[in-house]
C-alpha cells in the first residue's frame, strides 16, 4: 500500500503566497482568447467582495502594523518615525528572552501532552462498538465552553492547599497537596493541562473523521495476517492518519506559540515571570504601557517567526505527508 | 436585464457610502451651537436611585446651561480600550480614572490642560493641595478630584475576636501585624494577613509598604531625572517581612497570586484576617461581595520608621482631543456633579438621601478633597442618612491627620509596578528567593523603564 487514502488539501498556503494554479483540465486552445478574458474578469468581479473584505479588515491592518513597528504614537498626535528604536527597546528588555523561552517551553509541553492524547482517545473511541456518539459529545464538550470560563474554572480547581479540587482528588490517592499555579515550576505545566483539556475535543473529532476514512479492508487484511490490536494501530491506523497528524501538529505549534488566554487569566505571567509569554508581553506593551510601537514590533517579529516555522515545517514534511 | 440592474446597484452603493459616512460623523457640535459632551461616571442601570439622581442632575444642568448637552456613559475606565477609543474618536470627553492613571496619561499627552477653566471655579482654591499636587505639573492643571483615599489596614473584627485580639485596637506597626497575623492563622486556621501580587497589585503594595518604612520607589537625580531608589533598606525590609510571614509563620495563606477582586471576595467571605487596601473605597465593594458590615474594621496603615502612607483618588480629566467649548463644558459639569456634593451642604444632603434609599453606603469616612472645615460641614449635613458603622473606621480616620501622603511614582507608574510584581511573587512563592539579587535586577529594569519614559 503506497498511496494514502487520507490526503491533505495540501500544500497549505502561507499568507501572501499565491495559490498554485491547477493545470488546465482541457487542452489549450479549445476556448477563444476573448472568452477566457471575459471569464477571468467575471471571476474577478465575483472575487471583489471577498478581496475588499480581506483587504480592508486583514491585509490593510497587517500592512499598517508593519508601518507602526517603526513609529511611535500616542494615538492623539500624528505618529512619529523612529526607525529601529522600537526594536532596540524591545531587545533591551530583559524580559524578552524569558518570554521567548517560556513560550517555547509551553509549546514543547503542549506537544508532549497535547499531541498524543487526542490521537490515543480518538483511536480508543473508534474502537467503541456502542456509545460512540455520547463519547464524541463528551469529548467535544470542553470546546463548547467559552475559553475564559473554562480557564477561570480551572483556576478554582487548581486552588492551592488541601481544599483545592485537584489537590483534594490527588489527596485520595495520597498525593500532594501541590501549589500548582503558585509555584514557578508547576505553573506552566498547569497551564498546559488546561490548554490540552480545552483544545483536545477538536483534535479528537478531526482524528475520528480521518479514522472513518481508513479502509476497513486494510484492517481485515491485517487481521487475516494475525496482527494484534497494537500492530494494527501501528502499521495501519497511524500511517493512514499521517497527513492529518502532520497538519494538526503544525496547527498546534502555531497555536501554542501564540498562547495568551491561559497565562493572562490564570497567572498574569506569574509567579516571578514563570508564565510570561510573547503574546502577554505584546499585550502589556500595548494596553498596559501604551507603547504601541514596541508592541507592534514584537508582533511583527512573532509573525515572521511563525511564517518561518510553517515554511520550514511544510518543506520538511512535504514528502512524508504525501508518500 | 443587466442595464436595468446596474443603476440600482450604483444607487444602493452610493446610499450605503453616504449612510456610512453619516454614521462616522461624531456629534461633537450640533448645528445650533449646542456643545455635546460625553461623560463617564453615569451609574449603571441596575443602580436605579443613583441613576435617577444622575439623570435629574443632567436635566437641571442642561436647563442652567442651555448650550450644553450631556451624554452619560456607564462604561467604567478601562486602560485597555481607552487608547483605541481615543484613536477612533469615540473616547468620552470627560474621563473618570483612578489616580494611578494621570502620570502616564499626562506623559502621553492624552489629557488636556484645564488650568484656565478650573482656576475660575469658586471651589478651586479650597481643593486639598495634597491631592492637587498629583494633578498639577508646573502651571498646568490636568484634572479635578472626585474622591480620595489613603492606604490603611482592613481587618475582620470577627476573626480578631475569635483569635483573642481586641477588634477596637488594630495593630499599628509591621511587627504587630506579623504577630497578629500568626495568632489569627494559628487559632482560626484562616489567612492571617492576605496578600495580592498580580495585575500590578504586587508592585502597588510593595510601593505602599516601602513608603510606610520611610523609603521611596523612584527619586529625582541631580539632573532632575527620576531614577530607581528602592534597592535600599525599606523595600528590603518589606520583602523580608513577607518572607518571614509566608515561610516562617505560615500566616499568609496558600493563595498569594490573586488581585484586588479576589482578595475582596476572600475577605468578604470571612477567610482573611487583615490586608492592606483603601478602606473607604473598599467598603462598597465589600458590601457588593456580600460582606457583613459588622465585621468590617479599618485601621491605620502599619508603620515602621515613617509616618507615611500611599494616597490615591478618583479623578476627572478631559480628553486631549476635546475642543475649547467641550473642555469648558466638561469642567462645568465636573464642578456641578463632583465638586458641589463635597462643597455645597444642600447638594450633599440630596445625594445622601437618594443613596440611603437605594441601600448604598452613606457617610464612609474619606480623605477630604476640600479643606477639613468644608469636610466637617458636609458630614453634618448628611448626618441624618449615615448608614455606615462609622466608629469601625475610627482608627483609620485618626491616622489620616498624622500621616504624610506619598503619591505613587510620578513617571511610568504602571510599568514600574509591572516590573515589581515578579519580585513580590518570587518572595511569596519561593522560600529560597534571593532578595538582594531580585532587588538589584528590578532596579536595573526600572532604570531602563525610566530612561525610556523620560526620553
Amino acid at each position: 500500500m503506497t498511496s494514502a487514502p487520507v490526503r491533505l488539501p495540501a500544500p497549505v498556503l502561507q499568507a501572501g503566497e499565491a495559490p498554485v494554479t491547477p493545470a488546465p483540465a482541457t487542452p489549450r486552445g479549445r476556448r477563444a482568447p476573448g472568452m477566457r478574458r471575459r471569464a477571468s474578469i467575471a471571476g474577478l468581479v465575483f472575487l471583489l467582495p471577498a478581496l475588499l473584505c480581506f483587504g480592508w479588515f486583514a491585509w490593510w491592518p497587517i500592512g499598517q502594523s508593519v508601518v507602526l513597528a517603526f513609529q511611535q504614537t500616542n494615538l492623539v498626535e500624528p505618529a512619529e518615525w523612529v526607525g529601529w528604536r522600537n526594536f532596540e527597546q524591545l531587545f533591551a528588555d530583559p524580559l524578552l528572552p524569558t518570554a521567548v523561552l517560556n513560550t517555547l517551553w509551553f509549546t514543547v509541553l503542549s506537544l508532549l501532552i497535547g499531541l498524543p492524547l487526542p490521537l490515543f482517545v480518538a483511536v480508543l473511541m473508534s474502537e467503541l462498538r456502542r456509545g460512540g456518539t455520547l463519547a464524541r459529545v463528551l469529548a467535544y464538550l470542553p470546546v463548547v465552553i467559552p475559553p475564559v470560563v473554562s480557564v477561570l474554572l480551572w483556576k478554582v480547581f487548581f486552588a492551592p492547599g488541601e481544599n483545592g479540587v485537584v489537590n483534594a482528588a490527588l489527596g485520595l490517592v495520597g498525593l500532594g497537596p501541590f501549589p500548582w499555579l503558585q509555584s514557578p515550576e508547576l505553573a506552566m505545566p498547569s497551564l498546559v493541562i488546561v490548554a490540552t483539556w480545552s483544545g483536545a475535543g477538536t483534535a479528537i473529532l478531526i482524528y475520528l473523521a480521518a479514522l472513518a476514512g481508513v479502509s476497513t479492508e486494510l484492517y481485515e487484511a491485517a487481521e487475516l495476517d494475525g496482527a494484534s490490536v497494537w500492530r494494527r494501530i501501528w502499521h495501519v491506523t497511524l500511517p493512514q492518519l499521517r497527513g492529518v497528524i502532520l497538519v494538526l501538529l503544525l496547527l498546534q505549534v502555531i497555536g501554542a506559540l501564540q498562547v495568551f488566554t491561559e497565562p493572562y487569566v490564570m497567572t498574569d505571567g506569574g509567579p516571578a515571570n514563570a508564565t510570561v509569554t510573547v503574546l502577554l508581553m505584546i499585550y502589556r506593551y500595548a494596553f498596559l504601557f501604551g507603547n504601541y510601537g514596541v508592541a507592534t514590533a514584537l508582533s511583527v517579529l512573532l509573525a515572521i517567526a511563525l511564517v518561518i516555522v510553517s515554511a520550514v515545517y511544510l518543506r520538511l514534511t512535504r514528502s512524508w505527508s504525501t508518500s | 436585464m443587466r442595464t436595468r440592474i446596474r443603476p440600482i446597484i450604483g444607487a444602493a452603493a452610493a446610499l450605503a457610502i453616504a449612510a456610512g459616512l453619516a454614521g462616522c460623523a461624531t456629534p461633537a457640535a450640533e448645528d445650533d451651537g449646542v456643545v455635546v459632551i460625553t461623560v463617564m461616571g453615569m451609574p449603571a442601570a441596575t443602580n436605579t436611585a443613583a441613576l435617577e439622581l444622575f439623570q435629574q442632575q443632567v436635566a437641571e444642568f442642561e436647563k442652567a446651561n442651555p448650550d450644553i448637552r450631556v451624554v452619560g456613559s456607564d462604561v467604567p475606565w478601562d486602560a485597555k480600550t481607552f487608547a483605541a477609543r481615543l484613536a477612533g474618536g469615540s473616547a468620552p470627553t470627560l474621563l473618570r480614572v483612578p489616580l494611578t492613571e494621570p502620570p502616564s496619561l499626562i506623559e502621553r499627552g492624552q489629557v488636556a490642560d484645564i488650568a484656565d477653566e478650573a482656576s475660575a471655579l469658586e471651589s478651586f482654591d479650597e481643593l486639598n493641595p495634597r491631592i492637587m499636587e498629583f494633578l498639577e505639573r508646573d502651571d498646568a492643571v490636568y484634572g479635578l478630584p472626585e474622591k480620595s483615599y489613603a492606604f490603611g489596614l482592613v481587618y475582620n473584627r470577627d476573626l480578631f475576636e475569635q483569635a483573642g485580639l481586641d477588634p477596637d485596637a488594630p495593630p499599628t506597626t509591621w511587627d504587630e501585624v506579623r504577630e497578629y497575623a500568626k495568632q489569627i492563622s494559628d487559632t482560626t486556621g484562616k489567612t492571617g494577613f492576605g496578600e495580592i501580587s498580580t495585575n500590578n497589585s504586587g508592585g502597588w503594595h510593595l510601593t505602599g509598604y516601602t513608603y510606610s518604612r520611610g523609603g521611596a520607589i523612584i527619586e529625582p537625580g541631580s539632573d532632575g531625572r527620576y531614577v530607581a531608589a528602592f534597592d535600599d533598606a525599606p523595600t528590603r525590609d518589606a520583602l523580608e517581612w513577607w518572607k518571614e510571614a509566608r515561610w516562617t509563620d505560615d500566616s499568609l495563606g496558600d493563595d498569594v497570586l490573586g488581585k484586588q477582586e479576589d482578595m475582596v471576595a476572600a475577605f468578604a467571605a470571612g477567610n482573611v484576617g487583615m490586608w492592606v487596601s483603601a478602606p473607604p473605597d473598599l467598603y462598597a465593594q465589600f458590601l457588593v461581595a456580600g460582606g457583613d458590615p459588622d465585621i468590617y474594621g479599618a485601621g491605620a496603615m502599619p508603620q515602621d520608621g515613617a509616618d507615611a502612607t500611599l494616597a490615591g483618588a478618583t479623578v476627572l480629566m478631559v480628553n486631549a482631543k476635546a475642543g475649547d467649548a467641550e473642555r469648558e463644558a466638561a469642567v462645568k459639569w465636573m464642578e456641578y456633579r463632583a465638586l458641589r456634593p463635597n462643597y455645597d451642604p444642600e447638594v450633599a444632603a440630596q445625594y445622601a438621601e437618594v443613596s440611603a434609599e437605594d441601600g448604598l453606603p452613606v457617610g464612609v469616612p474619606a480623605l477630604p478633597i476640600f479643606t477639613e472645615e468644608r469636610y466637617q460641614m458636609i458630614q453634618d449635613a448628611i448626618a441624618e442618612w449615615v448608614n455606615v458603622p462609622v466608629e469601625q473606621f475610627d482608627p483609620y480616620v485618626a491616622s489620616l491627620d498624622t500621616f504624610d501622603y506619598v503619591p505613587e511614582p510620578l513617571v511610568a507608574s504602571q510599568e514600574i509596578y509591572a516590573a515589581l510584581d515578579p519580585v513580590v511573587q518570587a518572595v511569596l512563592t519561593d522560600p529560597d528567593a534571593d532578595i538582594e539579587a531580585l532587588l538589584a535586577d528590578a532596579e536595573a529594569r526600572v532604570n531602563t523603564i525610566l530612561e525610556q519614559a523620560q526620553g
